[in-house]
């Protein structure tokens, strides 16, 4: 499954860098997050619960970022596993600021789910995962757009 | 007389059914052993990938976790691979990589069934995924993926090549035809999803060195030879076979499914052997439809070739197997492609070649002869489709050109171009009596009337011959052993008898039919006979009950054994009735000295004369066992019409009315080959029009619930119409057939038939099965036929 999109955020474009550069702040957007090992700055472990229709997996993530050109690109790789599935997403992030207080973001993440998940919730997949995009890009912007 | 005995051609109520529908039937499942542990199976989410590592310390660490066993395990006992029915090989556990999704990695055996499911959860597996091949034809080509690197002599996913017929006259006779036609026919993956799913209670008495396996089996006996060698080659040492015990108890429902060896059955012997505990073992719904073997995965390229006037010369049919990552297919191990090149069908042609090539591919193993006798459903699926492409293109009505292509009733025995000899047959009677009962005529009209409407209907015709019995053990044997069955009767001094026999029931009532075989040949009242199956410490050896053998073999070896106890009973009639054997006959179900009923002794007086009477010089008792080894396997018949309307809205398909006429030779018992007639056609109709298993580029099973696999319920299910023509099987004792399967095999073509047929004015001259409204709405909307 391919997916893309464009976010605008009502924040300085090191306001944005800064957020997704600590595995933390992110997290706490991520649906189902659980738990996290950081184990370098680039590379973390975090544990997250998944539910597709009837089917609800905890997936224990291996996430690397990459080509980090600061403030404004960022590729992730992860990989995880969960029992009976498993899941492989590459994404990428391009940052531009489009005022000072305003950034814009295009993003893109291939993801491929396999095992239980992916065969018995392949019918909810694709709106499933666009529910939680939805729900993590919100999550950002509250955080983002409301200075600590 | 005859109906109190409940013999054959009797509707005998299923002596079987009152347990089943009290809930007092026997399974699997309902076996609770002292001490029994359970087990639950670790199972892979990639289709194709290492496994780098397996960490068990936090399955371990559960309490009531007793052990994880893993591939590395059993290799040590030589235990991680195991034989397949076809001499292939398959992992019982993966030592290093697993090739396909769902596949056994690990088995969890714990104190209770829930925590087997939350040590199975905690199991940790490292995998690095590797690309799968999914697509047969993709897994031919250069550089593709290799699904079985083990196989280091052959680093190809091409298993065999196989082919039957006359290939030069064939190609000729093509060259030489008026008229060819060809299409491209899928049958796609399906699964059997019986009621019950597979499962296993295995049992090893430490003491005794006893192995007994309660299993979901359709074959008990072959089972335990195949355990008994497979522990000779292992490090565990044999178990002998005296000292394995396969009980098959009831059974949820079979259709060729439990024929198999699944890595589970083996993991659940192992852990008891290695315990000393009983351990049970029950696939859950979705493991059952994601692992379990598959059945059909058939690409062919059907030709027929005819002369001006319609007659058939030749057939010839390419065909690609898709057997997933094992040919683990249940067929006779002389037949690659199981008795595919059967089909020629219904016709009389002059040659034929088919030529069958088995793939492998990153999927569960495929094989399954689901309700059918060894890819006979994708043989009748063949010819009966590429006859209707023939009368589309010679614009004549398919049913003539069937009947003017029919094997003529007066041709039997019949020898088809690739070699079968077809015992017996009536076709156009068959045709003939469903044309009259659907009234062909008036449909044909009606038909044309609506077309000019724009309204879509269509008549669909399959005269489908089945193959069954296997069979004369000179051609047939699974893994060396010979297809023959048994019985064994033994007649009691009151009058009541027990009956064993070597094949066993998932569900089609032999404990009733089989007493109706020794009723009608012994006289004595079906009621007053137990028959008893599935045990191989007590039945005699049979190869069990797929391929519908076990009316053809086991019924025959009944009735032979039976007539051997009449035979002894007529010895003590003469001297109970101090006449000479010369001068007694059977009448009515009695002995009588010849033209003197008052002089007669019945079997319940001459079973008590055995062994309280019996003359010096004879042996006391009364009991007999045969091995039958039938001369030919029985070519059951049918002709069914199938009428549907279309929807031009939705694209639905519905059958609005479908006739069978089924021809099974002599019947035992009308209501239950009733019965059979009507499942058989209700899962004929499944992958008809729902049902289809596919993967997704990366190995993933599209179809891994019933959510989205779809079986039909009462709901899809149309009022079937039955009729029969009976034409006895020449050389069966009984002169019967099986019928388990005819519909399950004739029904598919039939509708595909109607729904090409309601559409062949638009020039569709084929469609795949399953008919989805989706492909029918696609069709309907490429010609504006859509309406809101």
């Amino acid at each position: 499954m391919r997916f893309e999109g464009h976010e605008t955020i009502n924040a300085p474009i090191e306001a944005v860098w800064a957020f997704f550069m600590d595995p933390h702040r992110v997290a706490e957007c991520a649906p189902g997050y659980q738990s996290m090992e950081v184990l370098s700055p680039t590379r973390f472990k975090p544990k997250v619960g998944v539910g597709i229709g009837v089917v609800k997996a905890t997936f224990t993530l291996d996430v690397e970022l990459d080509e980090l050109r600061e403030p404004e690109h960022v590729l992730v790789k992860a990989h995880g596993v969960a029992a009976g599935s498993a899941v492989d997403i590459h994404g990428g992030a391009d940052m531009k600021p489009s005022s000072p207080t305003i950034t814009e973001m295009d993003w893109t993440a291939t993801v491929n789910v396999s095992g239980t998940l992916a065969s018995v919730g392949a019918r909810l997949m694709e709106s499933t995962a666009r529910k939680l995009t939805a729900r993590f890009f919100e999550c950002v912007r509250e955080k983002v757009e409301t200075p600590k | 007389m005859a109906v109190e005995i409940g013999g054959m051609g009797h509707s005998v109520k299923r002596k079987e059914d009152p347990r089943f529908i009290r809930g007092k039937g026997n399974y699997v499942d309902d076996l609770k052993l002292p001490g029994m542990l359970y087990m639950d199976i670790v199972r892979s989410p990639y289709a194709h990938a290492k496994i780098l590592n397996i960490d068990a310390s936090k399955a371990l660490a559960i309490p009531g976790v007793a052990a994880v066993i893993t591939g590395k395990d059993l290799d040590a006992y030589k235990l991680a691979w195991m034989p397949t029915l076809m001499s292939d090989t398959q992992m019982v556990l993966p030592i290093d990589r697993v090739v396909y999704q769902a596949q056994e990695v690990a088995v969890v055996i714990a104190t209770e069934r829930y925590i087997a499911a939350d040590g199975v959860a905690a199991v940790e597996v490292e995998y690095e995924p590797l690309p799968p091949v999914v697509d047969p034809f993709k897994a031919l080509e250069p550089g593709s993926p290799l699904v079985r690197p083990d196989h280091a002599d052959r680093p190809t996913n091409h298993i065999w090549h196989w082919e039957s017929g006359d290939k030069a006259r064939t190609d000729q006779l093509f060259a030489e035809a008026d008229v060819v036609v060809k299409e491209h026919i899928y049958l796609p993956r399906i699964h059997v999803s019986s009621i019950e799913t597979c499962g296993c209670v295995a049992s090893f008495d430490k003491v005794s060195g006893k192995l007994t396996v309660w299993m979901t089996t359709q074959a008990p006996h072959a089972i335990r030879t195949v355990f008994s060698l497979v522990t000779a080659a292992s490090a565990v040492g044999q178990i002998p076979e005296h000292k394995i015990r396969i009980i098959s108890p009831d059974i949820g429902g079979g259709f060729g499914g439990k024929v198999p060896v699944y890595p589970g059955y083996v993991c659940a012997t192992a852990a008891s052997v290695l315990t000393g505990l009983p351990v049970k073992w029950i696939e859950d719904r979705s493991e059952n439809l994601q692992a379990d073997s598959f059945a059909r995965d058939y690409h062919m390229d059907v030709e027929l070739a005819a002369k001006k006037d319609g007659r058939f010369t030749a057939m010839r049919v390419k065909t690609l197997a898709d057997h997933g990552c094992a040919d683990a297919a249940a067929n006779p191990s002389k037949f690659p492609a199981g008795l595919f090149n059967v089909c020629t069908g219904s016709y009389v042609m002059e040659a034929a070649h088919v030529e069958v090539d088995g793939v492998y591919t990153n999927k569960p193993p495929g094989g399954v002869a689901y309700r059918c006798s060894f890819r006979v459903t994708e043989a009748v699926h063949a010819i009966e489709r590429i006859v209707d492409s023939m009368a589309q293109k010679l614009q004549v009505d398919p049913a003539d050109l069937r009947m003017k292509n029919f094997i003529p009733p007066d041709k039997f025995p019949y020898k088809s171009p690739t070699g079968w000899e077809y015992d017996s047959g009536n076709y156009p009677a068959a045709l003939k009596k469903a044309m009259d009962k659907v009234g062909y005529a008036q449909l044909r009209r009606e038909q044309a009337r609506k077309r000019a409407k724009g309204e879509l209907m269509g008549i669909g015709i399959s005269t489908f011959t089945e193959i069954v019995g296997a069979g004369p053990s000179h051609t047939f044997d699974i893994l060396g052993i010979k297809m023959f069955d048994s019985a064994e009767i033994r007649v009691h001094p009151t009058g009541s008898a027990i009956v064993r026999i070597g094949v066993q029931s998932q569900g089609q009532g032999h404990e009733t039919t089989f007493g109706q075989i020794v009723a009608e040949e012994l006289g004595l009242p079906v009621e007053n006979i137990t028959v008893e199956h599935g045990d191989t410490d007590t039945a005699p050896y049979g190869l069990g009950t797929y391929a519908s053998r076990s009316t053809p073999t086991a019924g025959a070896a009944t009735a032979m054994a039976a007539r051997k106890i009449r035979d002894k009973a007529k010895l003590l009639a003469a001297h109970l009735l101090e006449a000479s054997p010369d001068d007694l006959e059977w009448v009515d179900y009695k002995f009588q000295v010849k033209g003197t009923p008052s002089k007669s002794k019945t079997m319940a007086e001459l079973a008590f004369a055995a062994y309280t009477n019996h003359p010096q010089g004879m042996e006391a008792g009364l009991e007999a066992v045969s091995y039958y080894d039938p001369p030919n396997l029985t070519f059951p018949f049918g002709a069914y019409i199938c009428v549907v309307d279309i929807d031009r809205g939705t694209g639905e398909v519905k059958i609005r009315r479908f006739v069978a006429v089924d021809d099974c030779g002599n019947i035992i018992n009308p209501m239950i080959v009733e019965g059979q007639i009507h499942g058989g056609l209700t899962m004929g109709m499944a992958p008809a029009l729902l049902e289809a298993i596919t993967y997704d580029e990366n190995g993933n099973i599209q179809q891994g619930t019933m959510m989205d696999y779809l079986l039909p319920t009462s709901m899809e299910t149309p009022a079937w119409e039955t009729d029969k023509t009976t034409t006895p099987s020449p050389h069966h004792p009984l002169g019967a057939k099986g019928v388990g399967e005819s519909a399950t095999v004739g029904a598919p073509p039939a509708i595909a038939n109607a729904v090409v047929d309601a559409l062949s004015h638009l020039g569709v001259t084929h469609i795949d099965i399953p008919v989805t409204p989706w492909k029918v709405y696609e069709i309907l909307k490429a010609h504006g036929l859509t309406e809101e």
